[in-house]
């Protein structure tokens, strides 16, 4: 190994995940600043049924629920293409510290295959989803240029995660060179854009689940 | 927008100002969450309506308030503008701009909250961005009509005290010719009481048979109730114009004439919009704590029925029925299943169209629109997603228990030339009354006078 990549899987991860850290809780800090609204008048709804703790549960656990939403029951699809998203963000995510910390894991060719199935699977659903927000007018009348950059940042990042995942350096070092720099970047820019989503989720989620919880409303009720 | 003008307006510097004091953890954390998923577009009805137009987006309508809070409140926004869209406002024609989004192009239904991945509360943060363009008066011309009259007159529809009394007045005459009992009586200003039933304008000027209804319904069930002189309006324009504080000041109005009054429970007639803003959110915009307790009228003729106070024959609402959930019921308050509960007690047809309760659309005229004339094309063209709702239920009868909803459905079925009446919940369950001979009725009144407190 040379010592660049070294450099590239330990110093350079550790100081972009430090500033990421900082920079995240200085955006929890700012957030927490806002003063949280609250409800005084007694609950709506049925009690057995909703109440805030059981709306907060339901909200957050939405996400994992798309028969909850009409908008994931119908766009099933779109739903699975978040799903397997997701799950390459968490296994190329987890490459990245398996590598480094744990590189004797991948000594099994079964969990080398199924990163990489995952992983794979990722980039594909990126790839859909730039067409998607490029080809589809109400998607680009949303999107932003952070909304461009960080889905194709996402992709690359995928693509080079793939080749990264049986940890071999026969061929050269550039595809793991290219993935530990490219997890660097990603770490310091997703702060500053929209991939920062998952810090808020909890928190919208939160608020939303417990006023809804109050009023009746969390859990849906579909007739 | 640009931001080459050198000097901002009066009227979008307040805006930006009051922003900045309106905001809350929930706001900001809608604000700051939404992804550019697109999940929410389809869950907008105006959306359906008008394919291929994404103005209509519940997304690309939130930005346009979101790009606000990125460049003044959010450091994204304030490094990198042109990265993350954020943007100002500048000139008076941008609040216009505005308004015809905010106002004109959502009625706060909250449909898309409810579809969104992220937990984004758009229709908390709309009705945010109209209570700043209120402020500085930019808003349509009926809601500043609206809110004059509710500031002023203390309902929003303008209704004088004296046309109050004589309707009331009227009603009661009804009610006696009707049921053949001169002791049938709408009580006003009655201290002590079990209930104190509040309403809403439009019963008085355009629909007073709902109140005849109601007054039969407690009559029949022997209730103590009453009716106040004054702030009788559970109305409150404040949750459409997103002014807190005319809604504090409506909704603080109406529990201090209970208060005055002594009641128990303050009854709230079927309206949408009126139960939402008297019972879930007066309290917070007023910071009052209510004493008394606060139900719709749903749960008091469900009650009356359950309790063997009122008798019900459903063969008396024999016609095919369907129920339109109210948004501010169904999504904002979580009363979807107590109308449904009743219907079945009182027609012998029900059936429920598709989707429902919290899924169900909006009839169109939810969040003040009625009283935008400026935006019923609009409004009316929205309308064919209700309107082919309300067909495929082959129904003759819809039922709503909302005032805004039997205006926007009527404009509707009209509209879409559908063969289907519009009726109330109040309406069937007095239709479905069985009454007591009046002598029993006597007798029956009789024994509650040796012995109060059985009824």
């Amino acid at each position: 190994m040379s010592e660049l990549l070294h450099f590239s899987e330990h110093t350079l991860q550790e100081v972009a995940l430090g500033f990421m850290a900082l920079v995240y809780t200085t955006r929890i800090a700012w957030f927490l600043r806002f003063k949280a609204g609250g409800e005084r008048q007694a609950s709506t709804g049925t009690p057995k049924r909703t109440t805030p703790k059981r709306g907060i549960l339901y909200s957050w656990a939405n996400v994992a629920m798309p028969w909850a939403m009409e908008s994931t029951r119908r766009q099933y699809l779109i739903y699975a293409q978040f799903v397997i998203f997701h799950l390459g963000v968490t296994a190329a995510i987890g490459l990245s510290f398996v590598i480094p910390y744990w590189p004797h894991l991948l000594e099994s060719q079964t969990l080398v295959l199924i990163l990489q199935i995952i992983i794979g699977a990722a980039f594909l659903v990126g790839v859909i989803r730039i067409f998607r927000r490029v080809g589809n007018n109400y998607m680009r009348a949303i999107s932003s240029p952070d909304d461009y950059f960080s889905l194709l940042l996402l992709t690359v990042w995928f693509f080079f995660a793939t080749l990264a995942v049986p940890n071999n350096t026969s061929g050269g070092e550039w595809h793991l060179l290219t993935y530990f720099i490219l997890t660097a970047f990603f770490l310091i820019y997703v702060p500053f854009s929209k991939i920062s989503h998952y810090l808020y989720y909890p928190f919208t989620r939160y608020y939303l689940g417990k006023t809804m919880g109050h009023r009746g409303v969390y859990p849906v009720q579909r007739g | 927008m640009s931001e080459q003008t050198t000097t901002r307006s009066h009227k979008a510097e307040q805006v930006l100002e009051r922003m900045g004091q309106k905001l809350n953890r929930q706001m900001v954390g809608s604000l700051l969450a939404c992804v550019h998923c697109g999940m929410c577009t389809e869950s907008c009805h105006y959306v359906l309506a008008n394919p291929g137009d994404p103005t209509y987006a519940p997304a690309y309508k939130g930005d346009l308030i979101r790009k606000l809070f990125k460049r003044h409140f959010d450091w994204t926004g304030r490094v990198a503008p042109w990265w993350v869209k954020a943007g100002s406002v500048w000139s008076d024609e941008e609040l216009e701009e505005l308004k015809d989004t905010v106002f004109g192009k959502c009625t706060n239904c909250r449909r898309c909250t409810l579809n969104c991945p992220m937990g984004v509360d758009l229709a908390t943060f709309n009705r945010m961005a109209r209570g700043l363009l209120v402020s500085v008066g930019v808003m349509p011309e009926g809601v500043a009509v609206v809110s004059k009259d509710q500031w002023e007159i203390g309902n929003q529809m303008g209704v004088l005290k004296e046309d109050y009394l004589d309707t009331l007045e009227w009603m009661a005459e009804e009610m006696q010719d009707d049921l053949d009992d001169p002791t049938a009586d709408i009580p006003i200003d009655q201290t002590d009481c079990e209930v104190v039933y509040s309403i809403n304008p439009r019963e008085v000027k355009y629909d007073p048979r709902s109140i005849a209804d109601a007054a039969k319904i407690f009559h029949a069930a022997g209730e103590s109730w009453t009716m106040a002189s004054e702030g009788w309006d559970m109305t409150n324009f404040g949750l459409f114009s997103g002014d807190d504080d005319l809604g504090g000041s409506v909704a603080q109005r109406l529990y201090e004439k209970v208060n005055e009054l002594r009641g128990k429970t303050l009854v709230i007639s079927e309206c949408g919009h009126g139960f939402r803003s008297t019972r879930c959110e007066g309290p917070n915009w007023a910071k009052f704590d209510v004493p008394f307790v606060m139900e719709s009228s749903i749960f008091t003729m469900l009650r009356y029925i359950k309790e063997g106070r009122i008798k019900v024959d459903k063969s008396k609402n024999s016609r095919p029925v369907t129920y339109h959930d109210s948004c501010n019921m169904a999504r904002s308050c979580g009363l979807y299943e107590e109308p449904r509960e009743l219907l079945e007690l009182v027609c012998s047809d029900f059936r429920e169209m598709t989707p429902n309760r919290a899924e169900n659309y909006c009839c169109t005229g939810g969040g003040g629109a009625m009283s935008m004339s400026e935006y019923t094309p609009r409004r009316l063209k929205s309308g064919i997603i209700k309107a082919n709702q309300l067909k495929d239920t082959g129904a003759e009868i819809v039922v709503t228990s909302c005032h805004n909803c039997v205006d926007g459905l009527t404009d509707v079925i009209r509209h879409y030339e559908l063969r289907i009446e519009v009726t109330q919940l109040v309406n069937l369950v007095a239709n479905a009354l069985v009454l007591e001979p009046k002598s029993e009725t006597v007798a029956d009144d009789a024994s509650k006078e040796v012995m109060p407190g059985l009824a």
